[in-house]
């Protein structure tokens, strides 16, 4: 029952981050309609830049603070100078570039900081007994800390879409993007603050992960993040916000679980997990369990 | 002076024209009819003025450039009720409405439009938290003049508004136009292959021919104009 606990609570630690991710994923597909490949390179640059401020003896919340802004001026310079020229021309070129951002950044990174291991440092307290037990299993706080901020940041782009007239704009841009643009939305200023928004969430998934990773903060350490994220935001359809975070939920516990429980799997076999959903998925329902019926233009 | 003046307007998609030189005005409060076979550059007409593409030639309203950035033409006082009724079809009707105010900052203003609007079309007011697509089409085509009409133009542009819908349904929105008409001194630039309807709601009429101006006049002239009449009415 412990043991059962624990991967639980690590599957929902992990889903939590990969829901993140797919948020991310989520807002700009329902702005350009494309899969951002370099979403999660995004995310390892910006998380990065926040070790590096910490070194730099910055308080680690300072220096995520810093990473967000960072993450929110990189999603919309790439969408202004990358993508928006490409994509009068057709779809497939914006995948191209993204998967180019995807190498691109990632070798930028190395070149900037070196391909050694770093420590990121966590914001939350994270010594050996910071945890609470529940039913005997470990609830550390770290892990806490980052289901919180999934649940903040779900609070927060909830009202953003609801209740505010930039999110107004945008849910009418991923509808219809010619009607939003007779009606006088600037199509191109919400494009980019999509991107924005999707770089600044990225980084979120970035600064709380890597201090909960074995891996903690190198060059791929945030390849099979990605590909999990992917797997929720496809699970969830690609454009639901909703669909992203039980997408991201269900594939971490999923994963802890076949991890924990199907001895073939172990550690190493991971990765397939979520592979072997992403392939589920798409043969099974092609737009998602939350997705709708728009042809998903990947 | 007219509202809305065009003169030699060359537009298209490409490096292909479409419109080759076509000249135009609106008076203030008119109601001007469109007309023109499939192909003949009605639709073209409207997106180039609407700044959906680019265009050549002057376009003035007030006597003034007509900027060639849709937000800007919205904000000059022109509204485009597009083709197809470009419904947001998963927001609610109330916030397609709200969308169609996306240029103004007056939030009394635009709740009490809402609340004209939805009068109105009542409809809309009776279905305001639907999702939009779940409208039917003559539904739909109210919610687009409704959300086109949230901006306060001065000059509403509508493509082909009875495309698809019941001829009873047709009829009940161009009474509703023309009340707007009438009451709000709204112009109206209507494009239409309804040329019947259309024509009773007419000031001054243009014919459309490949893309050039065929004939203009008031709509009595086009009716006792037997040439046109047999070529383009089809009585």
């Amino acid at each position: 029952m412990e043991l059962f606990l624990e991967r639980l609570i690590t599957g929902l630690t992990n889903g939590s981050i990969y829901a993140l991710l797919a948020l991310a994923l989520v807002v700009v597909f329902r702005g350009t309609g494309t899969l951002n490949f370099a979403q999660g390179e995004l995310a390892l640059f910006t998380t990065f830049f926040a070790w590096w401020l910490t070194t730099e003896s910055i308080p680690v919340w300072i220096a995520i603070i810093a990473s967000l802004i960072a993450g929110f001026v990189l999603g919309a310079l790439i969408e202004r100078l990358l993508i928006r020229p490409v994509q009068r021309r057709n779809d497939m070129a914006v995948l191209i570039v993204a998967l180019g951002l995807f190498t691109g950044l990632n070798s930028l990174a190395g070149l900037i900081w070196g391909s050694e291991t770093k420590i990121m440092p966590s914001p939350f307290p994270n010594g050996i007994d910071d945890f609470v037990s529940v039913g005997g299993a470990r609830l550390y706080f770290d892990a806490l800390g980052v289901v919180g901020a999934l649940v903040a940041l779900m609070i927060v782009l909830t009202l953003l879409f609801r209740y505010t007239r930039v999110g107004l704009h945008m849910r009418a841009v991923a509808d219809n993007a010619e009607s939003a643009t007779l009606a006088g939305v600037r199509t191109s200023r919400i494009l980019a603050i999509g991107w924005g928004l999707s770089g600044a969430i990225g980084a979120l998934a970035g600064v709380l992960v890597t201090p909960l990773s074995p891996q903690q903060l190198g060059l791929t350490s945030m390849f099979h993040v990605f590909i999990a994220a992917s797997a929720a935001a496809l699970f969830g359809g690609l454009d639901s916000l909703t669909g992203a975070v039980v997408g991201g939920i269900t594939i971490g516990v999923l994963e802890a679980m076949l991890t924990g429980y199907v001895s073939f799997i172990g550690g190493s076999l991971q990765q397939t997990s979520a592979l072997f959903i992403i392939v589920a998925i798409l043969f099974l329902r092609p737009n998602g369990l939350f997705g709708t019926k728009r042809l998903v233009r990947v | 002076m007219s509202l809305l003046s065009i003169r030699d307007l060359h537009a298209g998609y490409g490096s292909a024209d479409v419109l080759h030189g076509i000249s135009m005005d609106v008076d203030a409060g008119q109601v001007v009819v469109v007309l023109g076979a499939n192909g003949a550059g009605k639709t073209t007409t409207m997106r180039a003025i609407a700044g959906l593409i680019g265009r050549r030639g002057t376009v003035e309203l007030d006597g003034k450039p007509l900027g060639k950035r849709p937000e800007q033409v919205v904000g000059a006082g022109i509204s485009l009720v597009p083709q197809g009724r470009g419904t947001l079809g998963q927001l609610t009707v109330m916030d397609n409405l709200r969308v169609g105010a996306a240029l103004r900052d007056d939030k009394d203003g635009v709740a009490s439009d809402i609340e004209r609007w939805t009068e109105v079309f009542p409809v809309l007011g009776r279905r305001s938290h639907q999702i939009a697509g779940s409208l039917s089409g003559g539904e739909q085509q109210m919610l687009a003049v409704a959300r086109a009409l949230m901006s306060r133009p001065r000059l509403l542009l509508c493509d082909e508004p009875s495309l698809g819908l019941a001829p009873i349904v047709v009829q009940e929105l161009f009474d509703t136009l023309s009340q707007i008409n009438k009451a709000d001194g709204t112009a109206l630039l209507i494009v239409e292959q309804n040329a019947e309807l259309a024509m009773d709601l007419a000031d001054t009429v243009y014919l459309l021919d490949v893309g050039t101006i065929a004939a203009t006049g008031t709509p009595a002239e086009f009716r006792s104009d037997d040439a046109v009449r047999s070529a383009y009415l089809g009585y």
